[in-house]
Formats: C-alpha cells, sequence, structure tokens
C-alpha cells in the first residue's frame, strides 16, 4: 500500500480541552488533604483486615524510604548526598517533602511516562505499532509534568487523531492499528480495570458481561482507524476518523461495527450500536468518529462512574505498593474480589473529589504508613495484605538508570544510518528487550531470566565495574584509602544504604582473603550490582 | 538399526566427553552399578534414547513462503509461473524444481498441501501459527516451542529449553502466560557463542564470586525477602551451570568435521540447521531456525529460488543427519511460514499473501515418510481434498511429541486455556 498525503492536522480537540480546563480552574473546591486522606486510608485498612494491626512491620527508616520514593516516584537512586542529607534532617515533614520534591522534578513524569509506554505497547502484537511508543511516553511524561487531571488525559488518549510520531495521545489506538475490537478490549482494561473481552466469542462463563455488551463497545471505534501516510520525515502512519467508507490495508472497512455471527463466520454478522456496559448510554448507529469518542470518553471518566476513579487508583498503589485491592490490576469489576474495597473506594472517592489530580494521589498513597512499611520476612499462613512493604522489581527503565548511576556511565546510543533513529532510545529498547516485564503483571509473576543474569554477570558493562583507571570504583578506591570506609561507601552507592555489621564482616574477610584489594573490590562491586537486593525497590 | 550409526559417530569423535555424556543419559542405579559391560552399555543406552522426551525443530520461514515454488508446484498452469515440477525419490511425488535435495529426502518428508486459515497479516499470522491461537491483548498464549519446554523437559540437559536461532528483533512469539522460565534463549547467529554467555575472569573467580553473593545476601534474606534471594540464586546457579558447562560446547560448529559441514551447506540458515541438530543431541526440547524473507510481493521468481537454495541443502541434510543418527524417530521436524502466497502473480511479477491454501513439511517423531496429504484444485486457489486447519495442525504436532493437546493451563486471570482448542490430528500422516 502507498503512502499518501498527509491531511490537516486536528488540532481543535486539544484546545477546546485546554481551554475547558482553565475556565474550570477558579470553580474547583479546596482538595482533601493528602496527609488526612492517607491517615484516614490506614484507619480505614485496619478496619477491614483484622490482624492488620498487629502484625504490621512497621515503617522503614529514613534511607529505606529515600531509595523507595525516589525510584518510585522518579525512577532513579538517590545520591549518597541525597541520603545523607535526608537522614540528617530532623524536621518533621520531611517525607512528605521530600516526595513533593520529587513530584516536581521532570524525572517523574518521564518515569511515569514510560510506565503508560509499557501499559500499553506490551499488549500490542505488531512490530510496527512500537513506532508510536516514544511519542506516547513524551506526551504522557508532559502531561503528567504539568499534572494535567487523569480525565483529561484519558479523553486525550481517546480521542486522538494524527500521525503517530507527532501527536503521542494516538498510541493506544495505534497499539491495536485501530482494529475496533482489541481497542476496546483495551480501553477497558486499562481505564476501568474489567476484562470485557473475554465476552468477545461467548458470553463470560463467571462474568455478568454478555456478548453483545462487548460489541456494543466495540461500535465506539469503527471509525478510529490506522492508515501509513507520508511525512517530512519519512513513512508513518496516522490515527484519523474514518467518516467515508475506504478500503485500508487491503480490504474494505466498514463504518459501522457488527459482531460475528458464530455459526456463519462469513456471513456480515449483526449491527451494533454504540453503547456504554456500564450506564447503558448509547449513539445511535451513524454517528461521526468523533461523536462516538467523545461521548465514550465523556461516559467513562464521569465522576458519577466509580470504576474509572478505581481502575487507576488500584493500578497506581499496586505500582507503589506492590500489592494490589485487585490483582492482577487489570481484572476487577463487579464480579471480583478485592482485598480491602472500602480502602479502595475511600481512596477512589478522595481521588475523584481532587479532581482526578495524579500528583495528589501519588503525594497521599506515599504518605500511608501501607507504603512506608518496612519489608519484613513473614510465614505464607500469618500474610496479612499490606502489613509489611512489597519489594517491586525494578522496571527496565529503572534498573538501566540505576546502573547508570552507580556506575557513573552514560549509555552509548546504537548507531545506524536510518532517518529519525534515535540511538539512546534503541539502546534503552535493547536493554528492555532484555529486562522488560508487562507492568500490569502481578508482582508475584515476575522472575529473573537467564538472559538478564548473563547479562549483569557478563556484559560490558562489567567492564564498568572494573578498577580500571577513571572508572568510579578507581576514585573510589582512591578517595577511600581505608577499606571499611570503602566497603562503606560502596554499598551506599549500589543499594542506597550502609552495610549492616556482619555484611562489612564478610566483606572484609573476603578482601584479606583474596589478598589483592584492587580485585577484591572489583568482585565485591559486581556482587552488589548482581545481588537480588539491587533489583528491587525494597 | 536406528542407534547403530549415533554409537559411530560418538566414538570416532573424541570419546572422553561424550562418553561422560552418556553417563548422564543413563539412570542413576546404572552408574550406582560401578562396572558395566560395553554391550549392556549400548542396549541400555538405546533403551535411553527411546524413553526419552520427543523433541522438536521449527524451521520457521519468515514472511510467508510460495507454495508454488516449493511443495505445491502447478506446471503448466498460468498460476504455477515458469516453476517446474521435479520427481522424488518417492514415486508419484513432485516438488518445485528449486528442491532437488529434498526431493531425494522424500521418503522422509511428509508434506500437507492443503493447510488453510483466515489470517493474512504477518504479525497475527505469525502468532497464529507459532501459538494455535489467534493473538489478543488479553491473553498471552504461549508458542510451540514454550509448550514443549514445558511439556517435555530434560533435566540432564544444561542448555535452555526453547533455543530460538536467527530472531532479529522483538519476539513476538515467546512463553506468553507459562512465563520466563519457558521463553526463547536467542542465539541471533548461528556459530557465534549466545550474547554474554563467556565469563570475563577466570572461571574460578567467577565461582568466588558467587559465594560471595551467597554469604553477602544472608541477612537480606533472612531479614526481608527470603523468597526472592532463593528464587535469584537458583536462577544464578542455573545460569552459572550453563555457561561453565561442556553442554555450551554445543554453540560451536568448529567442533564439526568438514565433512558434516560441507553436507549442510553455506550461509546462516545452514549453520542454525547444524546448531539445531548439536542442540538436539545435547537434549535440548525444542530448537526454531529462522529464515526471513520470503515475504515475495515483488520479483518472487528470483527471489523465491534464491530462498529455496538456502533451505535445500541444509533441511535435507538435517533429516538425514538425524536420521542416520537415530535422532530422527524422536524428532519432529516442521518446515512451515505463516501463511502461503497469492495463485495469481501481480503485476511485479511477485505473489501476496494467501492462507486459503499452503503448504506444511514434516519429518520425524513417527511421520511416514513419503506422505503427502490433500491437494489444493488445479489453480492452487483452495484446498480441494482434506483440509487441514491451524489447530488440526497443531493437534498434529502434539501427537506427534507425545504431549496432551487437551491439557488445559490457567492463565493468570484464571481462564483455562487448552493446548489446542479443538481440531483432529491427521491421522493418516502416522506409520
Amino acid at each position: 500500500m502507498q503512502p499518501r498525503s498527509i491531511p490537516q492536522m486536528t488540532g481543535t480537540v486539544l484546545a477546546l480541552a485546554l481551554l475547558a480546563g482553565g475556565l474550570q480552574q477558579p470553580l474547583r473546591a479546596a482538595k482533601p488533604d493528602p496527609a488526612q486522606v492517607a491517615q484516614a486510608v490506614d484507619q480505614q485498612l485496619a478496619q477491614e483486615l483484622p490482624q492488620y494491626a498487629a502484625s504490621r512491620a512497621g515503617r522503614c527508616d529514613d534511607v529505606t524510604f529515600c531509595r523507595r520514593v525516589s525510584l518510585d516516584v522518579a525512577g532513579q537512586l538517590p545520591t549518597v548526598e541525597q541520603l545523607g542529607l535526608f537522614a540528617l534532617d530532623p524536621g518533621s515533614h520531611k517525607r512528605q517533602e521530600l516526595v513533593r520534591q520529587l513530584l516536581a522534578t521532570p524525572e517523574y513524569g518521564r518515569r511515569w511516562g514510560r510506565y503508560w509506554r509499557d501499559v500499553i505497547f506490551y499488549r500490542s502484537n505488531d512490530v510496527r505499532a512500537l513506532r508510536a511508543a516514544a511519542a506516547l511516553e513524551d506526551f504522557m511524561a508532559d502531561r503528567l509534568n504539568r499534572n494535567q487531571p487523569w480525565d483529561r488525559i484519558v479523553t486525550e488518549i481517546l480521542t486522538a487523531t494524527g500521525v503517530i510520531h507527532l501527536e503521542g495521545a494516538t498510541g493506544l489506538v495505534m497499539a491495536q492499528l485501530g482494529e475496533p475490537e482489541p481497542v476496546a478490549a483495551e480501553v477497558s482494561r486499562i481505564f476501568l480495570g474489567i476484562q470485557i473481552q473475554c465476552a468477545q466469542c461467548h458470553d463470560h462463563p463467571t462474568d455478568r458481561w454478555k456478548r453483545e455488551q462487548f460489541h456494543h463497545l466495540a461500535a465506539f471505534f469503527p471509525r478510529a482507524r490506522v492508515r501509513p501516510v507520508a511525512t517530512a520525515g519519512g513513512r508513518s502512519f496516522m490515527v484519523f476518523s474514518m467518516d467515508q467508507p475506504r478500503r485500508l490495508r487491503g480490504r474494505r472497512v466498514r463504518l459501522e461495527h457488527f459482531m460475528p455471527d458464530l455459526d456463519n463466520p462469513q456471513a456480515r454478522g449483526k449491527l451494533m450500536q454504540p453503547k456504554f456496559f456500564l450506564t447503558g448510554q448509547s449513539l445511535p448507529v451513524g454517528a461521526t468518529d468523533q461523536e462516538r469518542r467523545q461521548a465514550l470518553a465523556r461516559w467513562i471518566t464521569s465522576k458519577q462512574n466509580p470504576w474509572f476513579a478505581k481502575a487507576l487508583v488500584n493500578r497506581m498503589w499496586h505500582e507503589l505498593v506492590g500489592r494490589g485491592f485487585y490483582e492482577p490490576v487489570d481484572d476487577m469489576g463487579p464480579d471480583r474480589e478485592a482485598v480491602a474495597p472500602k480502602t479502595l473506594e475511600l481512596l477512589a472517592q478522595a481521588f475523584i473529589d481532587a479532581d482526578y489530580d495524579l500528583k495528589w494521589l501519588v503525594e497521599t498513597i506515599c504518605l500511608t504508613e501501607a507504603y512506608q512499611q518496612a519489608v519484613r520476612n513473614a510465614p505464607p499462613e500469618q500474610e496479612v495484605p499490606f502489613a509489611r512493604g512489597c519489594p517491586t522489581r525494578l522496571r527496565s527503565d529503572e534498573l538501566l538508570t540505576s546502573l547508570l548511576q552507580v556506575l557513573q556511565v552514560d549509555l552509548q546510543p546504537i548507531r545506524s544510518r536510518g532517518r529519525r533513529f534515535n540511538g539512546l532510545a534503541a539502546a534503552r529498547r535493547r536493554f528492555q528487550l532484555i529486562f522488560g516485564f508487562d507492568p500490569s503483571t502481578s508482582q508475584e509473576e515476575i522472575e529473573g531470566s537467564i538472559p538478564q543474569a548473563l547479562f549483569l554477570m557478563n556484559s560490558s558493562i562489567t567492564r564498568a565495574m572494573t578498577a580500571r583507571s577513571g572508572s568510579m570504583l578507581e576514585r573510589l578506591l582512591r578517595e577511600y584509602p581505608d577499606d571499611a570506609q570503602a566497603v562503606e561507601e560502596l554499598y551506599l552507592r549500589c543499594l542506597a544504604r550502609r552495610p549492616r555489621e556482619s555484611e562489612k564482616r564478610k566483606a572484609l574477610a573476603y578482601i584479606r582473603r583474596v589478598g589483592n584489594r584492587t580485585e577484591a573490590f572489583e568482585d565485591l562491586l559486581w556482587v552488589l550490582i548482581n545481588s537480588t537486593e539491587f533489583l528491587y525497590r525494597r | 538399526m536406528a542407534w547403530q550409526p549415533v554409537i559411530q559417530a560418538r566414538l570416532t569423535r573424541d570419546g572422553t566427553c561424550h562418553r561422560r555424556q552418556w553417563f548422564r543419559y543413563l539412570g542413576g542405579a546404572a552408574l550406582a552399578g560401578g562396572v558395566l559391560g560395553w554391550s549392556d552399555f549400548l542396549s541400555l543406552h538405546a533403551a535411553e534414547l527411546k524413553k526419552r522426551n520427543r523433541q522438536c525443530i521449527l524451521l520457521w520461514m519468515q514472511g510467508g513462503p510460495s507454495q508454488f515454488e516449493t511443495w505445491d508446484p502447478k506446471p503448466g498452469h498460468r498460476n504455477g509461473g515458469p516453476t517446474e515440477a521435479i520427481s522424488t525419490r518417492v514415486p508419484g511425488v513432485k516438488l518445485a524444481e528449486h528442491l532437488p535435495q529434498l526431493a531425494k529426502q522424500m521418503h522422509r518428508l511428509g508434506v500437507i498441501r492443503s493447510v488453510t486459515s483466515r489470517e493474512g497479516s504477518h504479525p497475527r499470522a505469525t502468532s497464529l501459527m507459532h501459538t494455535g491461537y489467534l493473538p489478543t491483548p488479553t491473553v498471552k498464549y504461549p508458542s510451540l516451542g514454550a509448550v514443549v519446554a514445558e511439556q517435555l523437559p530434560n533435566p540432564q540437559c544444561e542448555l535452555p529449553p526453547f533455543v530460538q536461532v536467527g530472531r532479529s528483533g522483538p519476539n513476538i512469539t515467546g512463553s506468553g502466560f507459562l512465563g520466563v522460565d519457558y521463553s526463547p534463549f536467542s542465539v541471533p547467529q548461528a556459530g557465534q557463542m549466545p550474547e554474554n554467555a563467556r565469563i570475563t575472569t577466570s572461571a574460578a573467580r567467577f565461582r568466588r564470586r558467587l559465594e560471595l553473593m551467597d554469604q553477602l545476601e544472608e541477612d537480606f534474606a533472612r531479614e526481608e525477602a527470603r523468597q526472592l534471594v532463593q528464587a535469584h540464586r537458583k536462577l544464578y546457579r542455573k545460569t552459572a551451570r550453563m555457561i561453565l558447562s561442556e553442554q555450551m560446547r554445543a554453540f560451536d560448529l568448529s567442533q564439526e568435521p568438514q565433512s558434516v559441514q560441507q553436507a549442510y551447506g553455506q550461509g546462516q540458515f545452514a549453520r542454525g540447521c547444524l546448531l539445531a541438530r548439536r542442540l538436539i543431541e545435547h537434549g535440548v526440547p525444542f530448537v526454531e531456525v529462522i529464515l526471513n524473507g520470503w515475504d515475495t510481493h515483488a520479483d518472487n521468481f528470483s527471489r523465491t529460488p534464491q530462498l529455496c537454495r538456502q533451505i535445500d541443502r541444509p533441511f535435507a541434510a538435517l533429516v538425514e543427519d538425524l536420521d542416520q543418527r537415530g535422532l530422527l524417530e524422536n524428532t519432529l521436524v516442521i518446515w512451515m511460514g505463516e501463511f502461503g502466497r497469492t495463485p495469481r502473480i501481480n503485476p511485479r511479477s511477485g505473489r501476496d499473501h494467501w492462507p486459503r491454501a499452503f503448504s506444511v513439511a514434516l519429518a520425524g517423531a513417527g511421520i511416514r515418510g513419503g506422505t503427502v496429504i490433500g491437494s489444493t484444485d488445479a489453480g492452487g486457489f483452495a484446498v480441494e481434498d482434506r483440509p487441514v486447519g491451524v489447530a488440526d495442525l497443531f493437534r498434529t504436532f502434539c501427537k506427534a511429541l507425545r504431549i496432551d493437546a487437551d491439557h488445559e493451563y490457567m492463565t493468570p486471570i484464571g481462564r483455562p486455556i487448552k493446548i489446542v482448542d479443538g481440531g483432529e490430528a491427521v491421522e493418516e500422516l502416522f506409520a
């Protein structure tokens, strides 16, 4: 198929959204106070979960909190200086202040922009769609750093049109190549936490959803389509409103959605009206693409729809606390059982009252005792949800950033002559091929792989772990001629904590046994970077 | 006698290493017995070979190979283009002229000319033909390689259970919900060691580092995260065992005699086939070898013969070699791509995507050599006889591999998924 010329961009949608936001601002009531809501959340948890109060691990210490929140909010390790200053700060609100400082850095938007990129693109089955991933990441990073409310971001994503590498909001439609059924499935999964697509082929065995309801949802998207375009920077794709019948990728595409006839797959199937399964709100057949998608965005993001807020709160709680109220995070809905459902409701309602303010939500969750629990072993039979901190595996971006920070090296761009080729992004992607995972996966399902172990054991980064001239280790050894001090410093840099006395003893004994200072410290650095603890936020 | 050549081949090369491997295949009881007569040894080995799980090699033709220029030529018909048909070792069975070596191996091959599907998009059809299911954003189905790795483990094998040779770029056909233990271990270039598989220090220092890690993690494990440390330790042990293992020599093709290398022929795919045989010999349950470039929308009649030259000799040599070593009996070899190509030749002398009727070739693991299943009509537009759907095909793989196709997996969201949903094995293929 030959690329066609590019039509005019539709910027009106965005402009209107910004205008509406501007007008809304002065009418807003004061937002709930994060510290008060956090306290209410903890009280509700204690009420709902018997044994919770009794089996709590207690607050983690300051340095642990500092590493945890730096990774969670900004996707990076704290420096040794930041750790020290934070530990010494006598202020009683220092944890809240640290969260706020991190939320104000551009790294916050970047970290979570990458997160949402992965949420969307790990479920794409087409490598061509990945071309939209960088733009979606940039779009999310920008909106998050400007603290656009969640309903407005989602509206932009649901209604987006344009060239995929210019209009990042088109990413979700592009990830499914504009096919109405998978787009509908993803919209429901990501923004409502409801897996209605199981009803695609048959009425759901355990849920209430009927096959027709899924196809009514798909009927919002038959005109949101993808086609190739030629742009100044080369070939690309665009998401466009197909309000006239046309051929796409060699087949005739209909303007309406038809539910296939299971007994006769060759037949046209049943014409479906756009209808939202949670509320029954509907549009007539024949509505334009933008009418459909705008209406669906309004109904999904409505403050009257509890699932919209709950899905996001559950997801953020899972990502920050390490365990969701519902697991996996994208399988909620009225027929699933939550751990502490009232706590989720309380926090979701406060998030609605805060006008879907995302930074508010991160701050509030980080202030709960549930978030600040220390990580402790517990026999599984005594496991009380949220009573202990759950270590979470670093996402590939955070792990890569941590490695670069600790070893004080820069990412080497991959060279290529391709136009619009970003060598740094490509290097990041290559790393992600090894260390990435779908962020909607439950923590217990995430496992290390052989290529990951091989990479940390033997890849070219191990060269940066040596004490050759100019390396981090060489400088550190020069700066700290005393072995005990050097061990402390290395622990602080790699694991953002001081070594336990026993660890220090073992490390020093090892150094003595090896008898070669440089070699022994190279081994120690290798061990710390290959250790379980380095791979997790705890 | 199937096993005799194996013994000979093993004896003629540096015996010690291989004999040690034999012992690995033998049960602990035989070893405990201490003294073992040579003939006992041989018969035990043969029995062990029979008991071993079946294994599988998938030769994946990325892009969708033309059936007309390979297994289902239509000389004399307008749709056949200039491609001639040639006789094979099996009377009455003809293949396209571009597969002369495979024609000589026809008595070891089973060809299905009536495979039919409805999926004509590369990524979706690639998923379909790897997993047996159409892809969805919500359930990640495991590919056949992961299923075989999970269902047919080999505890003696220190190499990853699913090795994929020749893939470049991201993998859309991984282990899905079966998890990382069964995800493909990628070897981008056959003949080179896998990425990062060489330790950067002496083996002694490497082991010393692992010991230090065990010691230093004790406190973190005891106080905070015992299970995570245990899982991590297990993974590091497994990885270390692999890279320090003598079995890693399987990746080193220079260990093969010149004559064997020559038999497989030149090129990446040839090296991939040779590597596949070595990995199968070392007990790896599933090996996938990928050849890209079959998407011949233009210049089909120069490009496809060229691609055929890349597969003809290596594939033929692989089947013959496996047979001579007694491995074909237990190894299923599958040759396929995501779909076939259009009967009509387009104005650019190309053929476009055609999932309605295309061919798949099989060998080994009980497949009756010389069999041809089904047929297409004179113009190759549609299946005329014995349609074989994708589920039928996957049932056939399972039957050959002795896997229960009705085995149910539970997905993370609690949906039971059968290895194959529906379909029936092509019984006529089996001896």
